[in-house]
């Protein structure tokens, strides 16, 4: 796993760096402290990561601008702050946690759990998703979503007014984020289940999805029994 | 307010009263020499002269024939009002009905009447027709002064009650003049602060009542006729003070920009008009007045063009004062015109006095607002939260140089609590103060601070926590060159009229550091206008070595 810090405060920093190393042991690949978010940004030109852990306030500069930035990339973010009241916001933008300072082993290790597992329990999910439009960050509502489509290491997001985005993050990822009435329906498909209106079963036992608008979509066989039960 | 108001009515309506005897009174005729028969009315004064013989030592008479007028009601007393200098008998119609001061047959012994003097006319003689007023008297003193006599009848009743009239409302305006002026010395007296518009007011005020005094004191102290031109003098003068103090008054509540040119030139005039028209008492106070007002109008023109609050309200007042000064006889206009310029100089303290409240109150808001800043300074989350988390990983590392770490941060929070109630510290408390915040951000950044000062007066005084606020921006913006090292400078230098702090950081500038003033500069910036006003400078700007910033303060 490639790691990125980028924290200001170079004793924190190293706290972080050491718990990481620690954590991950032959799992990390390599992990780099930047203590300036310009530094931070051509890094991440160079080199390809897995895992930004980000402070929000950098040397007095703050602000979600930086964060529009990060949660648009492929990578997981984990906010490491020190204002709390930034936490709701965060999430809304779609980071994977946000960790207060102070901050001990167990709450990082807590927080690198989450790169592998379920959604965090806690949090209503991400309200925005940053997507990366020639050059500027726009902001879609999650609500603005009709269904997200996977593709390869990118994902389709399909709106409600038919228009389509790319986002860079995989179907996987996202899955951790959104909010919990976005179903799995496919392994190239989340769907809000307020968008879902009619389940077919074609000839082969194969199932599918008409949405609200009249667009199908096809059912994974595993997957079936588990949205059923969720919708009747 | 109503009850000036009130006053005006009462006064327009005295002025608008008219006597109803009439008379018509010939010229007076003069003749040195004494004899008695002159007081009778049959007597032949065609030789007689239209102006009297300036020989201090003899007597002479005045003769006037006096027509009364047939519609006057018989069975009312008529009085004779003379307006002469001397000391004389009166004869009417031959009979001597009263006599002004001690008259005596050796001029340099007589007792000296007053200007006016007023009589009773018998009832036999005041029948309608022709009748002849003789005076016999001597003017020992002030001689050459030959200021026409004058004769007046009316009803002897209101001869007697319609100056105690005047003067009661005037001492009534006199009472408002002496209250007012009095509350406002003792407002400035026990003010924190000394406004001097306030003390110009309340001297301009007394000086309203002094002016009052001086004009109607006539009707009630007897000023024997030598001293006549006293009282007009005294009147003179006051008017000229006050002819000087009210645009005074009026171009420090509207910050006039040229007050001294202003206040010189009105001088100028005044004192020249003063020489021009030297012994013409009246004129003069008009004159006098009269400059005033208009000296006052360009002061309230100039607040008019400069949105100042009141200056229309004041142009008008001035405006009609200027046509009340203008129209009316002097003795009411003066003082109606007076009141009305008293009134705008109360409406315009109010004015100033509700923003002087609001600036005072917008002042305390700024300090104890700057005081919250201050103690926030420590507690605020990047702050604290990002120390502590220093702190747990030194204390989980090095519990001995966490302890270390702990003591720096206690001293930081000490110092802090020591200077937030102050607005000015000494110099070598908020040094004190940044050694021990760099201490604390060495454990934090692990880079190594060093601090330097040059020609601290320990005894000089600063607002607390703006070198602590620089120093913060000095950490934030800057990285070291090389050895993990940054170098704070911090230069004073007194001169004779200002002092001058420099603060040099020496490290390299992050990028994107610019001269962009942030809520640290806007500190500094409060904190520097509540201690000196505007008598500060700030400049701040990259250098070769790094980032230099100087606060200049002016004495």
């Amino acid at each position: 796993m490639k790691i990125l810090i980028i924290e200001d405060e170079q004793r924190i920093a190293r706290r972080i760096q050491r718990m990481v190393t620690s954590f991950l042991g032959e799992q990390l690949e390599s992990v780099c402290i930047c203590d300036a978010l310009p530094e931070g940004i051509s890094y991440l030109e160079n080199n390809e990561i897995d895992l930004l852990l980000l402070d929000l306030n950098l040397n007095g500069e703050s602000g979600f601008d930086i964060l529009e930035l990060m949660v648009s990339r492929s990578f997981h973010t984990i906010i490491i702050s020190a204002y709390t009241d930034q936490a709701i916001m965060a999430f809304a933008y779609g980071v994977l946690d946000f960790v207060p300072k102070p901050f001990d082993e167990a709450r990082l290790i807590q927080a690198f759990l989450r790169i592998g597992g379920q959604r965090n329990p806690v949090m209503q999910g991400m309200n925005f998703l940053a997507v990366k439009k020639t050059g500027a960050i726009a902001l879609i509502a999650v609500k603005d979503l009709l269904y997200i489509k996977g593709a390869g290491i990118y994902t389709e997001l399909h709106l409600l007014n038919g228009k389509r985005e790319l986002h860079d993050k995989s179907l996987e990822k996202l899955q951790q984020l959104l909010p919990d009435y976005f179903e799995r329906i496919h392994k190239s498909y989340i769907v809000p289940v307020a968008n879902m209106e009619q389940i077919f079963i074609d000839s082969g036992t194969r199932y599918s999805l008409r949405l609200k608008d009249g667009t199908v979509l096809p059912i994974g066989r595993s997957r079936y029994k588990d949205l059923k039960s969720k919708l009747i | 307010m109503q009850r000036l108001v009130l006053l005006f009515v009462v006064m327009l309506s005295l002025c608008s009263c008219k006597s109803e005897v009439r008379f018509q009174a010939s010229s007076p005729v003069f003749k040195t020499g004494d004899d008695l028969k002159w007081a009778n009315k049959h007597h032949d004064d065609n030789s007689w002269k239209t102006d009297r013989d300036n020989k201090r030592d003899e007597v002479f008479w005045t003769r006037y024939h006096i027509s009364l007028n047939s519609k006057t009601e018989v069975n009312k007393h008529l009085g004779l009002e003379v307006y002469a200098f001397g000391a004389f008998e009166v004869y009417w119609d031959g009979v001597k009905i009263g006599e002004n001061g001690k008259f005596l047959l050796e001029a340099s012994r007589e007792v000296p009447g007053t200007y006016r003097s007023c009589y009773l006319l018998p009832d036999s003689l005041n029948s309608p027709g022709l009748h002849l007023l003789a005076l016999r008297g001597t003017q020992y003193y002030k001689s050459d002064l030959h200021r026409s006599p004058g004769v007046r009848i009316e009803y002897y009743a209101e001869s007697l009650t319609r100056p105690l009239i005047i003067a009661s409302i005037m001492n009534l305006m006199a009472g408002v003049f002496l209250m007012v002026a009095l509350y406002y010395l003792f407002l400035l007296i026990n003010s924190n602060k000394k406004n001097h518009a306030t003390l110009v007011f309340s001297i301009t005020c007394f000086l309203f009542l002094l002016l009052l005094i001086a004009e109607y004191c006539k009707f009630y102290v007897d000023i024997p006729y030598p001293y006549f031109y006293t009282r007009l003098e005294i009147i003179g003068l006051l008017t000229f003070a006050i002819a000087l103090l009210v645009p005074l008054y009026f171009s420090m509540q509207f910050n006039f920009n040229k007050k001294g040119w202003l206040i010189g030139i009105l001088c100028c005039v005044l004192i020249l008009v003063y020489l021009i028209n030297y012994r013409r008492y009246d004129l003069t106070a008009r004159i006098l007045s009269g400059i005033m007002l208009l000296a006052s109008m360009v002061v309230a023109v100039q607040a008019i063009s400069n949105k100042e609050k009141g200056g229309v309200m004041i142009l008008c007042g001035l405006m009609i004062s200027f046509l009340i000064n203008n129209i009316l006889f002097y003795d009411f206009g003066i003082f109606i015109c007076f009141t009305i310029i008293v009134l705008c100089m109360l409406y315009l303290h109010t004015i100033r006095a509700k923003e002087d409240d609001r600036a005072y109150q917008a002042s305390l808001l700024l300090s104890s607002r700057l005081k919250l800043q201050l103690l926030k300074k420590n507690i605020q989350p990047h702050f604290i939260k990002n120390t502590l988390t220093s702190l747990i990983d030194w204390v989980e590392e090095s519990p001995k140089q966490g302890v270390v770490f702990i003591n720096a941060l206690a001293a930081e929070f000490d110092l802090m609590n020591e200077i937030s109630e102050a607005t000015l510290i000494p110099i070598s408390s908020e040094i004190a103060l940044c050694k021990a915040h760099l201490l604390v951000m060495e454990f934090r950044k692990e880079i190594k601070y060093i601090w330097s000062d040059f020609g601290i007066e320990a005894s000089e005084m600063i607002p607390p926590a703006i070198l602590h606020t620089l120093l913060e921006n000095g950490i934030t913006h800057s990285m070291p060159f090389e050895e993990d090292k940054i170098y704070f400078e911090l230069t004073f230098k007194r001169t004779e009229n200002h002092r001058a702090y420099t603060f040099i950081t020496k490290a390299k500038n992050r990028s994107g550091r610019s001269g962009k003033r942030g809520t640290g500069f806007q500190y500094v910036a409060a904190r520097l206008t509540e201690s000196y006003g505007d008598k500060w400078e700030f400049e701040s700007g990259e250098i070769a070595v790094g980032w230099f910033v100087r606060i200049n303060i002016n004495d």
